[in-house]
């Protein structure tokens, strides 16, 4: 066959590593492993885990390359693979209950006015000045475990990730809105940790 | 309808992807417009999803891309 023939994307990659072609597959793992290593880093919080996730989604996805039919999109039906993978393996692991966030979500008066004054709900956008990017790094890590398991997948395919709204409901097999509703509670709580965060920074 | 800050939280995601009926949208576009307290919370809330996705990204480390390229060979002969 002509190079220039070939079917070089995803699909057409997954149509010939079903049919045996071994680089063909090695090219899928190229192309995205690194996008499924972050996930997996971000869903479990942990890179060992992640690693374990990372070897655990590709085989999955080599042995059932055949029921693969090209009726979702490859990185679609792979990043359910992880995804799914990613929540096995957490769960797999003996985790001490985490604190709620709740307490971060935005406070109102009776007449539905933000409690806090601008200066104070803007705070969260100064939190990279006030803090070292290390601890914050860590602070935003714990805060992403904190959330609970349904809002932080959702959050992690949409806005880690950075999938489109409806990309993420194919993966989770939810329905658009319910992605949205999600995502938008784990980004209430997440901007109220944050704020807190920068708020007690002196 | 006349958003209040509350209402307009609850509806600020659907809002941010369009997905809104005009009329409401055109709403909260005006409540916001007029609103500092709302005009911050909303600048904060996109940034936390900006500095969450900054700080937590984790490159795949050389010596793990080669494990994994090790054992999808031993294990897909």
């Amino acid at each position: 066959m002509v190079a220039a023939e070939r079917d070089d994307t995803d699909e057409g990659l997954a149509a010939r590593a079903a049919d045996g072609d071994a680089s063909a597959f090695e090219v899928l793992v190229k192309r995205y492993q690194a996008r499924v290593f972050g996930l997996a880093c971000r869903l479990t919080g942990s890179e060992d885990d992640a690693a374990d996730v990372l070897q655990d989604a590709f085989l999955q996805a080599f042995r059932h390359l055949g029921s693969f039919r090209g009726e979702a999109r490859f990185g679609t039906w792979l990043y359910r693979i992880a995804t799914n993978a990613a929540l096995m393996h957490r769960r797999s692991r003996a985790r001490r209950p985490a604190e709620p966030l709740d307490a971060f979500l935005p406070a109102f008066d009776d007449a539905g006015v933000h409690r806090a004054t601008p200066e104070e709900l803007r705070v969260a956008s100064r939190v990279e000045e006030l803090l070292d990017r290390q601890s914050l790094a860590r602070k935003a890590r714990e805060a992403v475990d904190r959330l609970p398991e349904s809002y932080r997948t959702a959050f992690v395919l949409r806005d880690l990730e950075d999938l489109p709204t409806g990309e993420v409901a194919e993966v989770l097999g939810i329905e658009p809105a319910a992605v949205r509703q999600r995502v938008h509670r784990a980004r209430l709580l997440l901007r109220g940790y944050l704020n807190a965060l920068a708020g007690a920074c002196p | 309808m006349n958003p209040t800050c509350q209402s307009g939280v609850d509806l600020l995601m659907d809002y941010l992807e369009g997905v809104l009926a005009p009329g409401v949208q055109a709403s909260l576009e005006q409540h916001v417009a007029g609103c500092a307290r709302c005009t911050a919370f909303v600048a904060s809330y996109l940034e936390t999803t900006r500095v969450i996705r900054d700080v937590t990204a984790v490159p795949l480390p050389a010596d793990r891309e080669k494990a994994l390229l090790e054992f999808l060979r031993s294990r897909t002969k």
